[in-house]
């Protein structure tokens, strides 16, 4: 067992964890926020358990808990502060989602994106998501939602 | 799957501190942990089973692009860091390719060149970049006293490299171009930004009139893994560099590679791929070369 120190969305957590444990399975069942999904049993193909590592999106069960020892983690229950981002929004506006299971991956991946690359084609809104699989949109709603939050948050 | 039980995890600050605790502990418990977005991949499988995890991201001194005296990347640069660096000269382009499609943008958050040519899986784009560009791999070993290894020593076979184990890889490093020189890299994968299934390297330098002073080929996703393509670049040198000339080349190439068929594809198809994917790759080469071409 190791003692972690690990801020996640704001909120500083020291903790006592397995070295095996997944950083995922230290969000969901030590700190209980469970919005960080596992779509694949681990396999680091499914993108459903994207999580911001110090502002960038990774994926969190390609990491050991304790190797976030020191850094600071958003999750997708951090997002929302003053009600829905406007990518949250568009996400809802738009029918982004179907079942929702991959949902939290694909806004925390996005939203760094657009953080890094405000201004993004539709072929490289595409591109950013190849590491986030959805088995109901087919992508094409999620790309007009990402879209949308473009033009809302140019105002 | 999840990872067997570990034992103790380490998180060094200098390498001198690392290779210390790799020798501390039992034959083969401990391994070097860089990004990784393969090794976890590989120890969640239970294909490694280590009890002592050292983890190489506070060893500032291994991070970084200086383009000042040649291109020294360090080993724990990332993919993200490469892909969107601004300083790397048309010479190395065939990195930013390489490094702009690896895996997803979550794994290039994390993943850095160094594991990658540590790990050397045997479908993988680095490897091959760096044979294909001529990188000189520096090492550095318990009393710090470094050595250079050229990328061609380096790589032995697929999950295998010279580095000892008591031994980290810092930096990989190429001298200033004397010619007009470029590269490009591209690679073919059953889904976009896959591993590649082939891959091709070349680096050019040309005179003035288009001719090729020298040339450098290489490979990836080919079962004895990433691999130079002397034929290839032998055909290439002396030639006025252009559509046929390169297709020759590939040609050459395609003839001289041991090329396995299997269900991602067969030995004709990626031998074609070997030769469509050469010329894309050496018309991109050439036109950097020239000071043209998207970078």
């Amino acid at each position: 067992m190791k003692t972690i120190n690990v801020t996640i969305n704001g909120e500083a957590y020291e903790e006592n964890v397995p070295e095996r444990m997944l950083l995922v399975d230290f969000i969901r069942d030590h700190v209980g926020l469970t919005g960080t999904h596992v779509g694949c049993t681990y396999e680091g193909v499914c993108g459903a358990c994207t999580v911001h590592l110090d502002n960038e999106a990774v994926k969190s069960c390609l990491m050991l808990a304790v190797q976030a020892d020191g850094h600071e983690i958003t999750t997708v229950e951090g997002l929302a502060r003053d009600g829905l981002t406007p990518l949250q929004a568009a996400f809802r506006d738009k029918h982004a989602l179907q079942c929702g299971y991959c949902t939290p991956g694909i806004l925390m991946n996005m939203s760094e994106f657009l953080e890094k690359y405000p201004a993004p084609s539709d072929e490289e809104i595409r591109a950013a998501l190849i590491g986030n699989l959805c088995r109901c949109t087919g992508y094409v709603h999620i790309v007009k939602a990402v879209r949308t939050a473009i033009e809302t948050t140019k105002g | 799957m999840l990872p067997a039980k570990i034992e103790q995890y380490i998180r060094p600050s200098s390498p001198s501190e690392a290779i210390a605790a790799m020798q501390a502990a039992e034959e083969g418990e401990a391994i070097f942990l860089a990004g990784g977005q393969s090794v976890m991949q590989a120890i969640k499988a239970r294909m490694m089973q280590p009890s002592c995890i050292i983890d190489l991201q506070d060893l500032a001194d291994l991070k970084g692009i200086d383009a000042n005296d040649g291109l020294t990347i360090g080993a724990m640069t990332r993919y993200v860091e490469i892909a969107e660096a601004d300083n790397v000269p048309a010479a190395f382009g065939a990195l930013q390719d390489a490094a702009q499609h690896v895996g997803d943008r979550q794994v290039r958050n994390r993943g850095t060149i160094g594991g990658s040519c540590c790990w050397n899986y045997v479908a993988s784009c680095m490897p091959a970049v760096c044979l294909g560009l001529g990188a000189t791999m520096k090492l550095i070993d318990a009393q710090g006293a470094t050595r250079d290894v050229p990328a061609e020593e380096f790589f032995i076979a697929p999950l295998e490299t010279a580095r000892d184990e008591f031994e980290i890889l810092m930096s990989l490093h190429w001298p200033t171009v004397e010619h007009d020189t470029g590269s490009a890299y591209k690679k073919w994968g059953l889904v976009k930004d896959a591993l590649p299934v082939v891959g091709v390297c070349i680096s050019l330098a040309v005179d003035s009139l288009g001719t090729c002073i020298s040339a450098s080929v290489s490979l990836s996703g080919l079962e004895d893994g990433a691999q130079l393509a002397p034929a290839a670049s032998e055909a290439l040198v002396g030639q006025v560099v252009d559509e046929k000339s390169i297709l020759a080349a590939m040609n050459a190439a395609a003839d001289a590679a041991s090329v396995q068929g299997d269900a991602a594809a067969d030995t004709e198809y990626r031998k074609q791929l070997i030769r469509t994917l050469g010329v894309d790759v050496g018309l991109l080469a050439l036109a950097r070369a020239q000071g043209q071409g998207e970078r």
